[in-house]
């Protein structure tokens, strides 16, 4: 058996709504235990392709393939279980639940790789699930913040949640919809690292999308280019930010003519 | 530990009532149960699911004269009655919430309360079933042999039933399903991407919760001779809505609490009962201004220190 050669395959994707094209016919693959980086400038179809991995949006038409599963017949809540997490741009945090349980609910879907009785049993009980819990706030910093509740967190924390609360999913994909936006940079440094070491330590596949082009071109292995919903380009990190068409497009002139 | 303390000896006072209270007081204690299990019920549909489903009443009904028909037609031990009550309501409750999916907020609360209205207005008219609006005399119950006949033969029925569905109530609170019940409260987006059934959640907290209300209405026909449907229509509803959000929504206590508390209202303002709909607005409206988490929300504030 060979191993194939791609976790994640989007092939043909296109996507309409009413009349606009939101992404037109977008192909690419990603490598397992490869950090790839999504970007392009605002409207490029970025998110848009993201809601459709996670089943948010259904394409018009095209192929979403992961591992060997064909992802257009799974409804969006199998996805968790297959072992697909996501965060997202505007946080969609679990506001008025404490720190703790908006990480349970992240390994919900572990229910039913463990039996139907365990939703019937008390979430906070000790065993496998803690340590998953426990494991992702400290991974994202957190833990010291369990008991507050979500929505009195300050921004960067509330971030650093959307992570852990993907992570307790315990993802082989994950799809991460702007992670730095609006982190200091000493956070910025902070994921970076952490990115970083979820994909070379834990293994995991890193796709995100990121306007925050230091933190990009520093963790990415390749870089897809999105410019008014088409790929225009696409490559290491070196190679996009050569790209004649990418500049034009989205990095500018003066910042890749240093 | 001075929890634990406060629980026991509350249990033990709530055993040893019969033995020193009154028929009255009694059948007061008998209905605040029925109202706590109901408020119990509505608080996992609306204050842990966050989904505003305003047909309780009609579900209450359904599980009382389904009881009371199975009651007065074969005799059988009110376990059965109380739990076929409960389960037919469950199972409306699981098609009405799988018809609802597609509707939320002003549009779900209006769907529901139109399904409600339609409920009672079956129980009203179907005169040859339901004794329509001459009502319907209830048999006393059947435990074990025992005819239950008066409020104090009902009582510890009442009791064990009602302490075994707060305990229900505690144990899928601290469940995971109970975790999900708050995640499609909090975010349905976030919710599904954790791998959560939304829709499924839904119905099954609609199911849950008619199930409750059902089981309710069977504990009504253990204690009382008679039921009239102009007891079960949105008026109802809306006193148990006001016990939770008085209590505090999504809070247990809270939901105990606030049908103690409105159910001695409505018992003693039962000779007055248009003031009673002016009084139930009243204290809502007073809750959302000043209290709007209810008392549970003033008890954690003065916790914290204000």
């Amino acid at each position: 058996m060979n191993a194939p050669a791609s976790l994640l395959a989007i092939e043909n994707l296109t996507v309409r709504f009413g009349g606009l094209v939101a992404v037109d016919h977008v192909s690419f693959e990603v490598k397992p235990g490869s950090i790839h980086a999504l970007i392009g400038p605002n409207g490029a179809g970025k998110t848009t392709v993201f809601n459709c991995i996670s089943r948010f949006y259904q394409p018009a038409t095209g192929a979403l393939r992961f591992g060997e599963h064909d992802l257009l017949t799974k409804p969006r809540h199998r996805l968790a279980e297959l072992g697909v997490a996501r965060t997202f741009q505007n946080l969609e945090l679990f506001g008025e639940l404490s720190v703790f349980e908006n990480v349970l609910i992240g390994t919900h879907s572990q229910a039913r790789r463990t039996g139907w009785l365990d939703l019937f049993r008390a979430g906070n009980r000790p065993g496998e699930h803690r340590d998953r819990i426990e494991h992702a706030l400290e991974q994202t910093g957190i833990a010291d913040v369990r008991h507050v509740k979500a929505r009195a967190l300050d921004f960067g924390r509330q971030k650093m949640l959307e992570l852990a609360r993907a992570l307790a999913v315990r993802p082989t994909l994950l799809l991460l919809d702007e992670p730095a936006a609006g982190l200091r940079n000493r956070e910025i440094d902070a994921l970076d690292a952490m990115l970083v070491k979820l994909c070379r330590t834990d293994g995991l596949t890193i796709v995100l999308v990121e306007h925050v082009m230091q933190l990009v071109m520093s963790i990415s292995d390749w870089v897809t280019v999105l410019n008014f919903g088409t790929k225009i380009a696409e490559g290491t990190p070196a190679a996009v930010q050569a790209n004649e068409q990418v500049i034009d497009a989205y990095l500018g002139r003066e910042q890749a003519d240093v | 530990m001075k929890r634990a303390t406060l629980a026991v000896v509350i249990l033990l006072a709530l055993f040893a009532l019969p033995m020193v209270a009154s028929g009255y007081i009694l059948y007061l204690a008998n209905l605040l149960m029925v109202f706590v299990v109901l408020s119990l019920g509505l608080n996992i549909l609306i204050g842990e699911t966050g989904q505003f489903g305003l047909a309780h009443a009609a579900f209450y009904g359904i599980g009382i004269y389904t009881a009371v028909l199975l009651n007065n037609a074969t005799g059988a031990p009110v376990l059965v009655t109380l739990l076929a009550g409960a389960s037919l309501a469950a199972l409306i409750g699981l098609v009405l919430g799988a018809i609802s999916l597609r509707m939320r907020d002003i549009y779900l609360a209006l769907s529901t309360f139109a399904f409600g209205e339609a409920v009672r207005w079956v129980f009203a008219s179907w005169t040859p079933v339901t004794g329509g609006p001459n009502g319907l005399r209830i048999n006393p119950s059947n435990l074990f042999g025992f005819k239950l006949v008066t409020d104090r033969d009902a009582y510890l029925l009442v009791l064990v039933v009602t302490l075994a569905f707060l305990l229900l109530t505690i144990q899928i609170t601290r469940s995971r399903l109970g975790s999900a019940f708050r995640a499609v409260r909090e975010s349905e987006i976030a919710a599904a991407a954790m791998g959560v059934n939304v829709r499924g959640v839904k119905i099954a907290a609609f199911a849950l919760s008619a199930f409750y209300a059902g089981a309710a209405g069977g504990l009504f026909t253990t204690f009382s001779s008679f039921i009239h449907p102009e007891s079960l229509g949105f008026m109802t509803t809306i006193m148990v809505l006001t016990m939770i959000v008085v209590g505090g929504l999504g809070s247990v206590v809270g939901a105990v609490g606030g049908a103690l508390i409105l159910g001695l209202f409505s018992e003693l303002l039962r000779q007055l009962l248009s003031f009673q709909e002016i009084i139930y607005g009243a204290i809502l409206m007073l809750c959302m201004m000043y209290a709007p988490r209810g008392l549970m929300g003033l008890l954690e504030r003065k916790q914290a220190g204000r």
